[in-house]
């Protein structure tokens, strides 16, 4: 899988990367939204991983932005802090689960890939949907 | 569900034209993604429940937990709930729009509990002594508004100075962005792990002293202080103390848990906030919250600055005896120079007790060898000096001073009308003052054991009762702070000083055992709050008692025993108190879970059964689930595709087990109406038919004639339960299976039962549960066997609860052979307990089954699995 991971804490980036990495997915990292956001589209990630707390902008508005500009992109938010109301801000703004910091690396690693593999099926949906008949 | 079900089936084997084959990917595509919304949802559905046990496994009153273990649960079950929602949006669009709302209703009121309450509108961010009273607490913090009501309510003196209130705390924390980011570092850490506390409060406390001071209160705090010093016309040391918000009341006195800072220069003041401030997020007063479940955000640290008394005498008075609720004489404590001595149990100092009847007279004197005593700087700060050796035993304060601290002692007693804790200070110029009161909590005196022979005599006795009651455990000497983290559970405490330092281990010690200090200490107070056994100021205690050693303290004798001793230690002890049950923090999960847990919606053929009536997250789950069940059932039959329409089972002979295959149930394509169990590849599904064939049936169990009685009358109530007559309800039975995942849906003879079991790989997300009601015999008899299949469920580890007669197992976060071990005995339960109702009421027949069972069980299932015996966790 090709993994985006948005988070300010270098550490925790590095941590992340490094478990991921061992098994088999690439990871990309920013320590901004901006530069998540740049990210994102220079690389179309199958799964970002973004924190909720970031300098600048923020991780419920770079969430929004990335979900505009492309809708199928699956994010997994994170946070160091839950509240109730910012997870439902992100879940409705589309992200597809809202995880508590420090969480198991398989429990990450299962989110991913159902959020992949929704996303995987969302985009042969629409493939099938918009190919003519004729042609399949 | 189990009644819909035969009419979907029904339609499932309507013979409809086939689809049109340049739909049937786009049907396939289609079905494989609803499976996946499926799975989304049964995850999700899954960790709700994880979450909802785990809140209710707090609710018991044995875990230590704070705010952000409320918030986390809270959190994890609304987006799991939504999710939920959002799944079952994709597989029946548009068709319950109730549950959003429903949901948002739910979701509102939870805000409304995690919220932090408003606080009371103050713009003040100083306000001087004169101004403040009993009624500011919420502004000044407790310690603070009882020093203004004593000066300006009974002119008792206290040095003069103000307070920078809750707003000022306020506004500093917001300034800095702060609470956010203690609430995510507090997160981290486990409620009751000392080590990590010990990191997070670290990293805490030095954002606090390196954040920005707020404008505009260094600048009312100068105007204070130099106001003050107009009046005695002199520069002014203060002394800082803190004055938190919740501090100082009965239960929770905060003892010594926050920091204050005596004697400090105007230049320094700025720094000396943000340090009193931080300490806040010391070890000791974190955990004194979370063991007393005080919420972070409900605490602003309030902080009186008072002129600084640099005393030739001072200590702490109680105007009750706190270890003996009979004895109503006044005690003060007191020693050379500043009070500090004698509530941080360095060192000795004097006992005067006082009786409260006029005239006062004093009526026990114990003069302590005072070897040292604090004294002010003479620059910032105190010092600590040697006592001139002439006044090492001569008393402290004269007896004019003693009578004359008990009567302002007493009028602060009877104008709160309750014992009191008083810090007290005489001043150089013979003034005496007042720097803090609060309420006083007494302890029965438990009674001393009488004499028990054949009892050795004591390793040590002496000293002074500090809290009452006895205890046994290994002895563990703590020196250093870093000595808490290594603290084992249940230990006895042994310290040279009484210092407040040690608080945190009050949860966890058995007794405290110190050399030094008396009842009056910081440390004393809390031993007394916990209702641990504490004995101070017993001589020889480092000499003689061997770390590690187990031995037996007597508090109330102040005697200290070899060994465990059954004879002392039975004696009538104080009632432990459980602090987290009478506090915020459990109050508020206890309303958090009756928003959550309560399940309202028990039977899907009720016509209450509908998103509308959802009172609570669990019975939005319930609803959700039980329909999507039928939702994906209702999937091939309504756009007629074969594909995924119902297969019967065919095991020799077509059997009355009709298989759905959802996604990969299948090891080949299935084009006739059977499927052959060699074409099955649902692990979870094998597993349970593997149980279910593994022991034959003997058929039902011979009748007594009062089950045979209650057969009948339910029959003639009820025909469709009449053995033989086919009706709707005929033993029918139907999975739905992928490769990983399995439901079941079955009635065999009298009881119905589901079961549903993802068993993945994912040992975080894998799981069984199993429903089970319903039987032919009356009411009792059935209850009896949910308690007979409970019982049994309950030995293999399951997670059994039973409500009426219907009884639901659960099971989660096993390894896979485990898992598929449970499987297996359900199955063969599902066999084997048909019709066992009917002999319940003959408990030597009960007796033969459950043995049988438990046989067929360990012999059939357990042993071939496993290497050892029985290994429940595999």
């Amino acid at each position: 899988m090709k993994v985006l991971l948005v988070d300010d804490e270098e550490q925790f980036r590095t941590a992340v990367a490094k478990q991921l990495s061992v098994r088999g997915h690439t990871v990309h990292g920013a320590g901004t939204g901006e530069a998540g956001l740049a990210m994102a589209k220079a690389i179309s990630p199958d799964v970002v991983l973004l924190d909720m707390r970031l300098p600048g902008m923020n991780g419920t508005a770079t969430l929004k932005e990335m979900k505009r500009v492309s809708p199928l992109t699956e994010i997994i938010m994170l946070t160091g802090h839950a509240t109730v109301k910012a997870a439902m801000e992100a879940i409705n703004m589309g992200a597809f689960d809202y995880m508590t910091k420090p969480m198991g690396i398989n429990e990450l690693i299962y989110k991913m890939e159902d959020a992949y593999k929704k996303k995987r099926l969302a985009k042969q949906q629409i493939k099938v949907a918009t190919t003519p008949v004729n042609n399949r | 569900m189990m009644n819909l079900i035969p009419k979907t089936l029904a339609r499932l084997f309507n013979k409809g034209p086939k689809p049109d084959p340049s739909n049937a990917e786009e049907l396939r595509l289609n079905f494989k993604s609803r499976y996946h919304h499926f799975k989304l949802l049964l995850n999700a559905n899954n960790r709700c429940l994880e979450e909802m046990a785990e809140m209710e496994q707090a609710l018991k009153g044995d875990k230590t937990f704070g705010m952000s273990f409320v918030r986390t649960c809270c959190t994890a079950i609304s987006v799991n709930v939504l999710t939920m929602i959002n799944n079952m949006e994709h597989l029946s669009p548009g068709k319950y729009p109730d549950l959003g709302p429903r949901f948002d209703a739910i979701r509102r009121e939870l805000d409304r509990l995690l919220h932090p309450k408003a606080r009371v509108q103050e713009e003040r961010l100083v306000i001087p002594f004169d101004k403040i009273n009993q009624e500011m607490a919420n502004v000044v913090g407790g310690k603070m508004a009882k020093l203004g009501e004593i000066k300006n309510q009974l002119e008792i003196n206290v040095p003069q100075g103000f307070v920078i209130t809750a707003t000022a705390y306020e506004r500093f924390i917001h300034l800095n962005d702060l609470q956010d980011e203690i609430d995510t570092i507090t997160q981290a850490s486990g409620a009751d792990d000392l080590k990590k506390l010990d990191i997070i409060s670290a990293q805490i406390q030095q954002k606090i002293i390196t954040a920005s001071m707020l404008d505009g209160l260094e600048t009312a705090v100068n105007e204070n202080w130099n106001l003050l010093e107009q009046n005695v016309n002199r520069p002014l040391q203060l002394a800082i103390r803190s004055s938190a918000l919740c501090e100082d009341s009965l239960d929770s006195s905060f003892a010594g848990q926050y920091r204050s800072e005596l004697n400090v220069d105007q230049e320094n003041f700025a720094q000396v906030y943000k340090e009193v401030v931080a300490s806040k997020y010391s070890v000791q007063a974190m955990t004194y919250r979370l063991n007393k479940g005080f919420r972070d955000e409900d605490i602003a640290m309030c902080i009186g600055c008072m002129e600084m008394i640099d005393a030739v005498a001072g200590g702490v008075i109680y105007t009750r005896n706190p270890v003996n609720a009979d004895d109503d004489s006044v005690f003060i404590n007191s020693a050379w120079g500043l009070p500090k001595l004698v509530v941080d149990g360095s060192d000795a100092f004097d006992l005067l007790a006082v009786s409260r009847n006029q005239p006062f007279t004093i009526t026990q004197r114990d003069i302590g060898e005072k070897t040292i005593r604090y004294r002010c700087s003479q620059g910032d700060g105190i010092e600590k000096v040697p006592v001139p050796e002439a006044h090492r035993t001569t008393p402290s304060i004269d007896d004019p001073t003693a009578l004359t601290l008990a009567r302002i002692s007493l009028a602060i007693e009877e104008y709160y009308t309750i014992p009191q804790d008083i810090e007290w200070a005489l001043s150089l110029e013979g003034r005496l003052y007042i720097l803090q009161c609060r309420p006083l909590q007494q302890k029965k005196r438990t009674m001393p054991a009488p004499d028990l022979p054949g009892l050795a005599p004591p390793l040590l006795s002496g000293g002074i009762t500090a809290s009452p009651g006895t205890a046994t455990g290994p002895v563990y000497r703590a020196i250093r702070d870093a000595d808490i983290l290594w603290f084992p559970e249940n230990a006895i405490l042994l310290v040279d000083q009484a210092r407040p330092r040690w608080a945190p281990l009050l949860n966890r010690a058995a007794g405290i055992i110190s050399e030094h200090g008396g009842f009056a200490g910081h440390l004393a107070n809390v031993a007394r709050e916990f209702s641990v056994p504490a004995i101070m100021n017993i001589q020889g205690a480092l000499e003689t008692l061997e770390p590690g050693d187990v031995i037996t303290m007597d508090a109330d004798t102040c005697s200290v025993y070899k060994g465990e001793q059954p004879a002392i230690l039975a004696k009538e002890q104080p009632p432990r108190p459980s602090p987290m049950k009478q506090s915020t923090v459990f109050k508020l999960l206890e309303q958090a879970c009756d928003l959550i847990v309560p399940l309202n919606l028990m039977d899907p053929d009720a016509t209450e059964f509908r998103p509308g009536a959802c009172k609570t997250f669990h019975d939005i789950t319930r609803f959700i689930h039980e329909r999507s069940v039928h939702a994906m059932f209702n999937f091939g039959t309504n756009n007629n595709f074969p594909e995924h329409s119902s297969k019967q089972l065919h095991y020799h002979v077509p059997l009355n087990w009709w298989i759905l295959n959802l996604d990969d149930g299948f090891s080949a394509t299935v084009t006739g109406p059977y499927v052959r169990l060699n074409t099955i590849a649902s692990h979870p599904m094998l597993a349970f038919w593997e149980g279910f064939i593994l022991v034959p049936w003997d058929g039902p169990p011979p009748v007594d004639g009062r089950g045979l009685m209650s057969v009948m009358f339910r029959s003639t109530m009820n025909p469709s339960l009449v053995p033989g007559v086919r009706s709707k309800y005929a033993d029918k039975n139907y999975f739905m299976i992928s490769r990983h995942y399995c439901s079941l849906n079955s009635r065999l003879g009298y009881h119905f039962s589901t079961m549903e079991a993802l068993v993945s790989g994912r040992a975080s997300e894998d799981y069984i549960n199993f429903q089970f009601k319903g039987g032919a015999a009356d009411y009792d008899r059935r209850i009896k066997r949910v308690l007979f299949i409970k019982e049994i469920l309950e030995t293999y580890d399951f997670t059994v609860t039973v409500r009426e007669d219907t009884l639901t197992a659960r099971m989660e976060g096993q390894g896979t052979e485990v898992l598929k071990t449970r499987l297996m005995i359900l199955g063969y339960l599902s066999l084997h307990t048909r019709q066992i109702d009917m002999i319940m009421s003959n408990s030597r027949r009960v007796r033969f089954y459950r043995e049988k069972i438990g046989n067929d069980i360990d012999e059939r299932i357990i042993k071939p699995h496993f290497n050892k015996e029985e290994e429940h966790h595999g």
